[in-house]
């Protein structure tokens, strides 16, 4: 099956691995009949989570691939699950698993974000209109590369002031990372750093293939 | 969403709360919102402030650790079942988050409703190790409230403190107003009710400290003054105040299937030490190994029923989902229901993909068929704990495992595949010599032996051995009490020792720092007069010293210049008939006893353990579990014949 799910308060607070082991005990938890992996050594129940969310991200319809043994009554399992589930993450929505022997994380394509921080807006134009593209830094297992973050933003819509809209590439190929993107518009766009730490950020919905 | 989520989810809104998450690791550690974390915030607050008690309950040091505490869980499920009283949780923040507060003058505040300690009625802390003091006074002054119980007004929190090792508080003495010794899951409650009647009549902290302190458990220390003899050693301990018991004695849960288990317990949304389900089979121990101060001040041994804890297993499973259950005591083995409750857990268990770990095994047939069962297909390796290194010191010690038992125990485990044997060790026992040190390298190496000597196909294509040492420190209330703790120059050559004698390279060998050994053995055995000194570390920067990467040696040494004779003075052996600076203290264990006990390691006497009679240790006084009197008319016998 998949879910979707959203995550707020406390729980977006949490990184990845610990999102995954809060939804197995929760399966557990409403007793779902989730399948086990048949690796002898370190069987793990069949969870496959679309994207990761990085830590105090809130997220409102992030997709969850869950295998189960046999079928079961959906609507009910999901209210008990709900039920059983941390306060601040629910399930809102689910469907059937695409049709497709790809993993669920090489579907996703794009994901639309909202972020809430005071004069964001101008911050994001300052960075973005004046220069053909925005490189930054990233370090990562003790080596630096340098990632353009123009292509990778795919629409930008002003909601307010201090709210702005992107939609940005996501997955395995031409991924935002959301941090990235803060520390441009705080090195080119004068977004203060106060602002980008304090900054509200929301992941609204994940697109791919074969996702609705 | 629930009513708790609704007060819980407003801080998030805070753009510079989100920004303070956002400068610390592991963030999580700090914001709540578990499932099962209780926040009545609406209906508690509701109620008049005279008709209510909030409890700030304070683990001294990091969430992964506090969180994987018992006593939390218990304490928080048994004081939020109480509508008049709100208890809330708060940890021991890491160096991170504790600069940002100091920086902006922001106070330490509780983790459900994010209230700062100073505003509580209460604030208890919980404590289990000696390495925790110096948190303890951060978190106060953190919170703004004054360290010293003498010098906090009639408006402060009062200040309490519980756990294994308040059997001698003395070297925090000053800072709490009271102290509670034994088991808390019926003294606290009470203490409450009665705390909430003063409350509510007006009534002075002194009027409540005077009207509890005769009760079992409750120990004010305001309420004694301890003269000292020219060479600091303890002259007299006086009560100074009328109401104050000569001796207080310990508080007991007489039956443990009365105590309730929280089955509830708080799932931490992030992953903790020890992160699983808890089910206590049993309190209290019957061995009566010479140097184990939790053998001694958990006396006497109470079992659960396996009905209770199979209910309670079932459940904690529906309730937490978790993936692991973890039978808690100081020696599974000895429970005499072990064979029945096994059985029947792991009939729920393995249909679930839950693992059942059982530490604390004795070596023998019955404990390795019980590990190999639950090994499965994750094997981790086998741990046992000689303690000592020849026959004749593991004598001196009481640690009743024979050579026999160690290598048939190790013949079994060879022979059906186990490749990680791990092997526990003191260094500094009473009486130890070189020949003792060779005794556990000649242990490994006949291990070694044994290994090779088993047949190919059985045995698992590679070994490892780790030998892992630790020093020892006599502490209060146990046979050892009056023991010297070895030097640091014989720690380090008794280490070098061992190292250069464990050559072979399946063999590793793990030791500890041996300073932070010496302040514990330094805390553990101390007085009054070192709350100069655990103060002074405070303020010199010591924090979390429990923590390897935060202990510092020299912190402690310059703080301990502030006493006569410095850590010598209180490392050392101690008169037959020195008066303790915790002989006010009534544990159970009688004095008399332990020094008959004392008597017999010198002599290499084992004694047997309660099993096989009453050995007059004095905790017979409650007249419950495996004591004598409670026992008469009844047989003991156990299921472990059979698996």
């Amino acid at each position: 099956m998949l879910l979707f799910f959203a995550r707020q308060g406390a729980a977006a607070w949490i990184a990845h691995l610990d999102t995954m082991r809060l939804f197995e005990r929760a399966f557990n938890r409403a007793q779902w009949p989730v399948a086990w992996t048949e690796d002898a050594f370190n069987p793990r129940p069949m969870l496959v989570f679309g994207l990761p969310a990085g830590v105090g991200i809130e997220t409102r319809r992030d997709p969850l691939e869950v295998t189960l043994e046999t079928p079961v009554d959906m609507n009910c399992s999901v209210e008990k699950l709900n039920r059983l589930l941390p306060p601040g993450v629910e399930v809102v929505a689910w469907g059937e698993a695409p049709a497709t022997k790809k993993s669920l994380m090489s579907l996703v394509k794009a994901a639309d974000y909202l972020f809430e921080a005071p004069k964001i807006c101008r911050a994001f134009e300052k960075t973005f209109s004046s220069r053909p593209s925005v490189i930054v830094p990233w370090a990562r297992k003790g080596q630096v590369k340098e990632i353009n973050l123009t292509p990778r933003i795919l629409d930008a819509r002003k909601i307010t002031d201090d709210t702005l809209c992107i939609k940005a590439g996501a997955g395995s190929e031409n991924h935002l990372r959301v941090d990235l993107l803060l520390e441009a518009l705080v090195r080119d766009g004068g977004l203060s750093d106060e602002s980008a730490a304090g900054a509200r950020i929301i992941r609204e919905r994940i697109y791919g293939d074969l996702l609705f | 969403m629930n009513e708790s989520g609704a007060f819980a989810m407003k801080r998030f809104n805070s753009p510079a709360y989100r920004s303070m998450l956002r400068s610390v690791e592991k963030p999580a550690r700090y914001v709540g919102g578990e499932l099962h974390a209780v926040d009545k915030s609406d209906r508690f607050f509701s109620l008049a402030e005279k008709d209510r008690v909030h409890f700030a309950l304070c683990f001294p040091d990091l969430y992964e650790i506090g969180m994987s505490n018992l006593a939390i869980q218990i304490i928080y499920a048994l004081l939020n079942r109480d509508e008049n009283v709100f208890c809330e949780r708060c940890f021991a923040p890491a160096a991170d988050l504790r600069s940002y507060l100091k920086q902006r003058s922001m106070p330490l505040v509780s983790i459900e409703t994010m209230t700062p300690l100073s505003a509580f009625d209460i604030v208890g802390f919980s404590l289990h190790y000696e390495l925790a003091f110096t948190s303890v006074l951060e978190m106060l002054s953190l919170a703004g409230i004054p360290l010293y119980a003498e010098d906090r007004e009639e408006n402060s929190p009062l200040i309490v403190a519980g756990g294994p090792i308040t059997c001698n508080i003395e070297p925090m003495a000053p800072f709490f107003d009271l102290v509670m010794i034994g088991d808390g899951e019926f003294l606290l409650p009470a203490l409450l009710e009665i705390y909430r009647e003063h409350k509510a009549s007006g009534r002075s902290k002194t009027d409540f400290l005077r009207s509890v302190c005769g009760m079992d458990g409750v120990y004010v220390p305001s309420f004694y003054k301890v003269d000292y003899h020219d060479d600091g050693s303890v002259k007299e301990i006086k009560t100074a105040d009328p109401c104050a018991p000569a001796v207080v004695r310990k508080a007991v849960v007489r039956d443990l299937n009365l105590a309730p288990i929280p089955c509830d317990p708080v799932v931490p949304n992030i992953e903790v030490t020890h992160d699983r389900m808890i089910l206590e089979i049993f309190r209290g121990c019957a061995r009566g190994c010479r140097f184990c101060q939790a053998g001694f001040t958990y006396r006497p041994l109470r079992e659960r029923s396996p009905e209770t804890l199979f209910d309670a297993a079932e459940k904690l499973i529906q309730s937490t989902g978790c993936d692991e259950i973890g039978l808690l005591s100081l020696s599974s083995s000895d429970y005499s229901h072990l064979n029945q409750l096994t059985r029947e857990l792991l009939r729920v268990t393995d249909a679930k993909h839950i693992n059942l770990s059982l530490p604390s095994l004795r070596l023998d047939a019955f404990s390795l068929q019980l590990a190999q069962r639950l090994a499965k297909t994750r094997r981790a390796g086998l741990t046992f704990a000689p303690e000592a290194g020849t026959q004749r010191l593991r004598d001196v010690i009481n640690k009743n495992i024979t050579e026999e038992d160690l290598f048939g125990a190790a013949k079994t485990a060879f022979e059906n595949g186990w490749d990680r044997l791990k092997l526990y060790f003191m260094l500094g026992l009473p009486t130890e010599t070189e020949a003792d040190l060779e005794g556990i390298v000649d242990l490994a190496e006949r291990l070694l032996l044994l290994w090779g000597e088993i047949p190919k196909t059985v045995r698992s294509k590679r070994l490892a051995v780790t030998i892992s040492t630790s020093i020892f420190i006599p502490k209060p209330f146990t046979p050892f009490q009056w023991e010297r703790q070895i030097s640091i120059d014989e720690m380090r050559g008794r280490q070098s020792h061992l190292a250069s004698g464990l050559r072979d390279r399946r063999v590793s060998y793990h030791w500890h720092a041996f300073e932070s050994s010496v302040i514990e053995a330094v805390l553990a055995r101390g007085d009054r007069r070192l709350a100069q000194v655990v103060e002074n570390a405070w303020r010199e920067g010591a924090y979390l010293d429990a923590w390897h990467e935060h202990f510092k040696w020299e912190i402690w040494r310059d703080a301990l210049t502030l006493i006569p004779g410095g850590a010598d003075f209180y490392v050392r052996e101690r008169r037959e008939d020195e008066i303790f600076p915790w002989d006010h203290i009534d544990i159970g264990v009688t004095r008399d006893f332990l020094n008959r006990e004392r008597k017999r390691s010198k002599e290499g006497r084992l004694t047997h353990s309660c099993f096989d009679g009453c050995a007059g240790c004095g905790c017979d006084v409650w007249q419950t579990g495996l004591c004598p009197a409670a026992l008469s008319g009844r047989d003991r016998s156990t299921d472990r014949e059979k698996v």
